[in-house]
């Protein structure tokens, strides 16, 4: 690279990545530590006093089992989307990705899941599992259907996995059809003349050139998982008893709920320290994977 | 490509495409089912077809969504926030790429990082700084903190995708004489295509839809974004689903229409890079 | 070259023009923001609703209100399904940006009384129902308006329970939990099923175990003083009657719900279509619900209240009584408003309370049953007329409305758990008595 001098150099670095920098500081990274200091305080959210507290809040956090063991169910939750949601993500992108036609109007049926959040996803999807399953499953007198999965502790978890499944592969699968539309077709044309089957072809040639795809998505899903709360909310509100109570939904709760601001806080922060390192490790092991393709 | 496979196998790949696609889409057609039919019914039975096509839903939720006022803050909103993530974060991505620094590489972990922050733990501390500012209640800070809040992952996807562009197109162009700034724009951002549009059809769909983020910064009606407007049908114990419904439809309808789009972009973009 | 200059162009052009629009609109509000606080041509209040279900009553009564004072207008926002009104007013505090108005529940009053206007000294104060303002009085000074009364018990279909018991059914025959049952049973004979349980936790935690509270005496004091014992530990739950009583009509109630294969199934959506539609003749829940009933009613408009009998002596209190309480308040606040916004609020409150107007839409048009005995007009619908009976013969309990904040969530859970048959009463007053020892 050809090293530009002095003052030249900083404007360019200014230009370039000043504006991003300045405002991602000032709104993510100012507020954040702004929330550090205050989980040493023992400020409830309103109070017009405030008073030091130590690391008060933070024993409170270890001591908080509930907190501790839906961190664990998070864990279980996280592992088996992140793995469905990659897999079916993949398999429809390289699906739709071979030219078949009417595939853009596919691509977008798989994303729409995308577009309706919030309470009525959870309406809706709350109704096909307690009502819709339930009739389905008496009619055709399929026992595992027969009664509500929201009304079963083991059964409940399961929905919420495959609500994300749904929710998050046809978001996933964009991500992937751009890094597969990156994958230069004359490899592939090359290949099959050599005689190369489909099989083969995919595992030698595209999924060594999608690695930066499989990072980001496994990125962006494990986080998006861990994160977990809309989905939680709308579709079991953590129930039946509590029993699919994710970290974040414990967290908020906590905060604004039980009116424990400063130890919310704190588990909030406990949760992202936590988090940060599973997802930076990930990402640390594929950013080798990616050097040695 | 197409039509090198035997019929029967073609056959059956759409169906089994089909039959996922359903799975993906019924509650999206129930939700638009629902949209036409009366409260009761909807509760009564949210599959059954609507008796007749019953406008009142959404002629109700767009007059109680003040559906144009709505409608034009989300698009400014939305246009602005996405054209300028897009634009900084490739800029910056693009940085980082060729000027693999130390620096620069812990300055992309802490981005990467901070995707992980759970909302809630900087809701309340970022209100009380700018409302102390007095930034709240007006569009520019809003889509300034959907820059603040949306680099990072930009930043991220853009990271492995710069690399794929091949550093000689840019040497070569250096040496040719051209600036910094003249690189990027003429050769980087356009190579670059796709994934903008990926990431901005991404950030479309995130910034359209929030909620939380507008419900705190913009706290004047006059100020209300669509998904802050839906939000008129919600009772403390039950929620008025038809005219919910209708307002969800007109609220996503524009995202779908610019996805069909995008879509058309995307392999466009494709196909010039493959030119090139 | 070409398509690339044009994109650009495009994109800079597109960027100018919304950076300008929005800034436009920014320096609109600066001058909107500015003429509501010096009001020097008017007076801008705003009012934090958190009661979703009359947003559109409340909107309607500030324009009215804005009709006949020209130099005040109110704007109400809605509280966002998902939000508390707690978290959601405490977040525009943080923000320097709070309501002049804030609805809040009762329990919440406490934590904002630095940051809102002493209110002691209204004209409506001397026109309060008894136990309106207790909950929001601290050191002699009251700092809420009391919005509304709500009040919950068993609610009964009267036609389908006209067929249970042939002839008139007349709810005071319902004393005690073998009247309850037999009714039941009643009700099974003609085909139907007796009653529906939904099973959110809020129904739960938040209405139907703190019965086990307030049934404890008729003295406020002494309930007060079995809460204190509650958080000290010293209350033996298994031996304590009106827990083991209300719990008893629980497995009662349990034993005959429509549910009962899979009693968490349920969603609040389908109690009052049941209910409605009389495939049940009794729901558990309060007055609120009459929106969504109506649009199922088959019976005429004819319902009412039961009291939830705890044990099987008609004298006991709580089983002629049904439980209601003023559920939410206003407060104004001092912190952020202008005098002159505090002045005017003040008044859209008084004129809620005495001008014709404002009595028919809290009344008529919001359905809300007002803690103020001044106002004399009926209750709208059926099941605030039935509550408006009860408290005119003194038939009712004080709601705890002062519980902690999370008692809900986390105690309606447990209750779940007893009502899925995941545990039994044992596990669920350890889980009791070890909330209360552990709550802040």
């Amino acid at each position: 690279m050809i090293k530009e001098k002095g003052w030249n150099r900083l404007l360019t670095r200014l230009l370039f990545t000043g504006p991003t920098l300045f405002a991602f500081v000032t709104v993510m990274i100012v507020p954040f530590l702004y929330g550090i200091y205050l989980t040493f305080t023992n400020w409830d959210g309103i109070s017009t006093t405030q008073s030091y507290v130590g690391f008060q809040n933070y024993g409170e956090v270890f001591r908080d089992a509930v907190f501790w063991k839906s961190f664990g169910l998070t864990l279980q939750y996280v592992f088996f989307s992140v793995v469905l949601i990659n897999a079916v993500a993949f398999a429809l992108a390289y699906v739709l990705t071979k030219g078949l036609k009417g595939q853009s109007i596919f691509r977008a049926g798989f994303f729409l899941p995308n577009l309706v959040g919030g309470i009525v996803l959870g309406f809706i999807w709350q109704f096909i599992f307690s009502n819709v399953l339930v009739y389905f499953g008496q009619q055709a007198g399929i026992p595992i259907f027969s009664a509500s999965w929201l009304a079963d502790p083991d059964k409940a978890f399961w929905s919420l996995v495959i609500v994300t499944v749904w929710q998050y592969a046809g978001y996933m699968m964009v991500i992937y059809v751009a890094g597969l539309m990156g994958v230069p077709n004359d490899i592939l044309e090359a290949a099959s003349i050599d005689g190369a089957n489909g099989w083969t072809k995919l595992r030698r040639m595209v999924l060594p050139l999608m690695v930066p795809s499989f990072i980001v998505c496994i990125f962006l899903s494990l986080q998006r998982t861990f994160m977990v709360y809309d989905v939680n909310l709308a579709l079991t509100k953590g129930g039946p008893f509590k029993s699919t109570e994710m970290v974040s939904m414990h967290v908020y709760g906590k905060a604004f709920l039980s009116r424990d601001y400063g130890v919310g806080q704190a588990e909030a922060l406990v949760l992202f320290v936590l988090v940060a390192a599973i997802t930076l490790i990930q990402v640390y092991f594929s950013k080798k994977l990616e050097v040695e393709a | 490509m197409v039509g090198s496979r035997s019929s029967s196998a073609a056959w059956l790949k759409y169906v089994v495409l089909a039959v996922t696609l359903f799975l993906f889409i019924v509650p999206f057609i129930l939700l638009l089912l629902n949209s036409f039919k009366a409260n009761q019914d909807i509760t009564a039975n949210p599959l059954s077809l609507p008796g007749r096509l019953d406008l009142a839903n959404y002629t109700n939720a767009f007059d109680k969504m003040n559906y144009i006022a709505a409608f034009t803050n989300s698009l400014i909103v939305t246009v602005a926030s996405v054209l300028i993530i897009a634009l900084c974060a490739a800029m910056t991505a693009h940085y980082f790429v060729r000027n693999n620094t130390k620096f620069n590489q812990y300055t992309f972990l802490l981005m990467v990082a901070s995707m992980i922050i759970p909302f809630q733990a900087i809701m309340i501390p970022l209100v009380k700084v700018y409302g102390s500012l007095g930034m709240l209640n007006s569009k520019l800070s809003l889509i300034y903190m959907y820059l603040g809040f949306g680099s990072s992952l930009a930043v991220f996807i853009y990271h492995g995708f710069v690399k794929s562009v091949p550093a000689e197109l840019e040497e070569a162009a250096l040496i040719d004489g051209c600036t910094r700034r003249q690189t990027f724009f003429r050769i980087v951002f356009p190579v670059l295509a796709p994934t903008t549009a990926t990431i901005s059809i991404l950030n479309v769909l995130w910034v359209w839809n929030d909620f939380l983020l507008p419900s705190l910064i913009l706290t004047g009606p006059a100020q209300r974004t669509l998904p802050l407007s839906t939000y008129n049908f919600y009772g403390t114990y039950s929620v008025d689903y038809g005219p919910l419904m209708a307002g969800l439809v007109l609220t996503i309808l524009p995202v779908i229409v610019v996805y069909l789009f995008a879509q058309k972009y995307i392999i466009r973009g494709v196909m010039q890079g493959s030119i090139k | 070259m070409k398509r690339r200059s044009r994109t650009s162009i495009l994109i800079v052009s597109l960027l100018v023009i919304m950076v300008l629009s929005a800034c436009g609109n920014a320096a609109n509000n600066g001058q909107e923001a500015g003429g509501s606080s010096s009001g020097g041509d008017g007076v801008k209040v705003t009012l934090l609703n958190s009661k979703g279900e009359i947003q559109q009553p409340l909107e309607e009564a500030a324009k009215a209100f804005s009709a006949s004072n020209p130099d005040i207008t109110v704007e109400v926002s809605l509280v966002p399904a998902g939000q508390s009104p707690f978290e959601r007013a405490s977040t525009l505090y943080a923000s320097g940006n709070p309501a002049t108005i804030t609805m809040l529940d009762t329990g919440d009053v406490e934590k904002f009384k630095d940051r809102v206007l002493d209110l002691s000294g209204e004209k409506w104060m001397a026109d309060t129902v008894p136990n309106a303002t207790e909950h929001t009085t601290f050191d002699g000074k009251n700092y809420a308006f009391p919005l509304a009364i709500e009040g919950y018990g068993f609610i009964y279909n009267k036609k389908v329970l006209d067929e249970a018991v042939g002839g008139d059914f007349d709810p005071s025959t319902i004393r005690t939990r073998d009247d309850l049952e037999n009714l039941f049973k009643q009700i099974e004979a003609t085909g139907k099923k007796a009653l529906v349980i939904s099973p959110m936790d809020w129904s739960l935690g938040a209405h139907y175990l703190p019965l086990a509270y307030a049934t404890q005496s008729k003295d406020l004091a002494e309930v007060d003083q079995f809460i204190a014992s509650l958080r000290a530990g010293e209350v033996d739950l298994a031996n304590n009657a009106p827990f083991n009583g209300l719990m008893d009509t629980f497995d009662l109630m349990m034993a005959h719900n429509i549910d009962s294969a899979s009693p968490l199934a349920g969603t609040y959506e389908r109690g009052p279509e049941l209910l409605g539609k009389g495939e049940v003749g009794i729901w558990f829940m309060g007055n609120w619900a009459w929106p969504q009933i109506s649009s199922f009613d088959t019976a005429d408009g004819q319902y009412g209240f039961l009291p939830v009998p705890i044990s099987n002596n008609p004298e006991d209190f709580g089983n002629s009584e049904i439980s209601s309480a003023v559920s939410k308040r206003l407060v104004i606040d001092k912190e952020f408003s202008s005098p002159e916004q505090q002045a005017a609020a003040k008044k859209f409150l008084e004129w809620l309370v005495y001008d014709e107007q404002g009595q028919d839409y809290l009344v008529n048009k919001a359905n809300i049953i007002p803690a103020f005995s001044n106002i004399t007009i009926p209750a709208a619908d059926p099941l605030g007329k039935s509550i408006q009976e009860h408290i005119a013969a003194g038939k009712t309990q004080q709601s705890m409305s002062t519980l902690p904040a999370d008692h809900w969530a986390q105690l309606g859970s447990s209750m779940q758990k007893y009502l899925a048959k995941a545990g039994d009463r044992a596990g669920l007053i350890t889980e009791i008595e070890n909330y209360w020892k552990n709550v802040k």
